[in-house]
């Protein structure tokens, strides 16, 4: 008893210290050493990665071959159907874009500056999903500013940044939140990450349904208007349902994203309307 | 020189808990890497190098995936004393399957007080997720990896250190 008591201080004084670097994270103290720490392991974490993530992924597809079979054969369908309005879009947009400058008017998601970044890691759990960025503070990365796919599909936003990288909270994560609305009828929800990396959306109004597109609404201040998020997979509930329980599959394959970009031309203004 | 050593393993650790494990998810679980590092460490290194180790690889794990640094110190508290305690007990139980119990339980401590870190955080409390997706498939990652560490140094005729502290020197 007398040996373990010298374990004993030593738990004593282990949750002093857990207090402690607690209070000096809340208020920044540690961000100096995070951020030299990080800069020195940021080479090492990318040449893990390079090594083990092509190990990793032939391991999830060998497993997932049927399912990605069929995804083929679905993507090949639907590439053709988007080639075919492809050709209709483009006419549109440079209809808009003759309008807007007849009206003076600008703003478009094609406006936004973004920042090309690589993924240093990610951090997946069933209640956490996020990732860390080789940009930083040094290059112009700010807390709050948006993540979009290499395709302009929203992934997520930034919750810390050092000097050299920064911590992105995917969508998928289930402290997430963002505003969202229906591309066909402009009626806004709130989309939010749920355990194991389910996204739902919580919407009023019993009007969607399965395929529905889903893209950011500006009604919060803290995204962008119209960056596409999500397909809706599955509606339970009836026509009479005020709140159905809607669930939406990311337009981004968000597990193997190794690029993403940041819109470094918005920042975040809440309007103090919640997600 | 040997904690110099120690000094570049658990940075390794921490890499690899990082950059590496979450590569290979077990259902929403993936292998502790930490806990394993400092159940090897206390056991070849001694318990002293290992109660200096732990908060070390602690930081340098928050440090990496930015989760608080306070909630690692305390997931991973009660390993040394837990390996102790299973060390010491008049336990019927071989030294393979007290090192693994003790290993179990630090392991369920861990994640069960991360993920209360998550839910303190505001992720919406999910009972079922955490057992089934978290808790259980850890357990049995968890004893998979701690087998494989232990095999080798038991082929190999190896006897770890004991964890019981002396009054002086790095034991």
């Amino acid at each position: 008893m007398l040996i373990f008591s010298r374990y004993t201080w030593w738990l004593g004084a282990m949750v002093g210290l857990a207090l402690v670097v607690t209070a000096a994270s809340q208020i920044g103290v540690l961000n100096p050493v995070q951020g030299a720490f990080l800069t020195v392991a940021s080479p090492f974490q990318t040449g893990l990665n390079a090594v083990f993530r092509p190990i990793a992924t032939l391991l999830s597809n060998a497993g997932e071959l049927n399912d990605l079979q069929d995804e083929n054969r679905k993507l090949r369908i639907e590439n053709e159907r988007l080639l075919n309005q492809l050709s209709g879009a483009r006419q549109a947009e440079e209809r808009v874009k003759e309008l807007e400058a007849q009206l003076n008017l600008s703003g478009t998601l094609k406006d936004q500056t973004r920042l090309a970044a690589n993924v240093v890691h990610r951090t997946s759990t069933p209640f956490q999903d996020e990732l860390s960025i080789d940009r930083g503070s040094n290059d112009g990365v700010r807390v709050g500013m948006v993540v979009v796919s290499a395709n302009g599909t929203l992934m997520g936003s930034v919750i810390k940044v050092t000097g050299g990288q920064a911590f992105v909270r995917l969508i998928t994560d289930a402290k997430s939140a963002v505003n969202g609305e229906t591309v066909e009828t402009r009626s806004t929800g709130s989309v939010k990450g749920s355990a194991n990396h389910q996204v739902v959306f919580n919407f009023a109004e019993p009007d969607v349904k399965v395929g529905d597109i889903i893209q950011t609404s500006a009604i919060s201040g803290r995204f962008p208007a119209g960056i596409p998020i999500g397909r809706v997979t599955e509606v339970k509930g009836t026509a009479q349902d005020l709140s159905p329980a809607i669930k939406l599959e990311p337009l981004v394959r968000l597990s193997t994203a190794t690029t993403v970009q940041v819109i470094t031309s918005f920042l975040p203004q809440p309007t103090g309307v919640a997600p | 020189m040997i904690t110099f050593a120690v000094f570049l393993v658990i940075v390794a650790a921490a890499l690899f808990q990082v950059s590496v494990a979450p590569l290979f998810p077990v259902g929403g679980a993936i292998a502790d890497v930490t806990l394993l590092t400092l159940f090897a460490l206390a056991f070849t290194a001694g318990p002293r190098r290992t109660m200096i180790a732990m908060p070390l690889l602690a930081l340098f794990v928050a440090f990496t995936s930015n989760r608080a640094p306070g909630l690692l110190i305390l997931a991973y508290l009660p390993l040394l004393p837990l390996a102790y305690l299973f060390e010491g007990g008049h336990l019927p139980l071989s030294r393979y399957l007290r090192i693994l119990a003790a290993i179990l339980l630090a392991g369920l401590w861990a994640r069960t007080v991360l993920s209360t870190g998550a839910f303190i955080e505001g992720a919406p409390f999910a009972p079922g997720a955490l057992i089934g997706d978290v808790l259980l498939p850890g357990l049995l990652l968890d004893a998979v990896f701690a087998t494989m560490v232990y095999l080798p140094f038991r082929a190999l005729g190896w006897t770890n250190r004991p964890l019981t502290l002396q009054r002086t020197g790095w034991h």
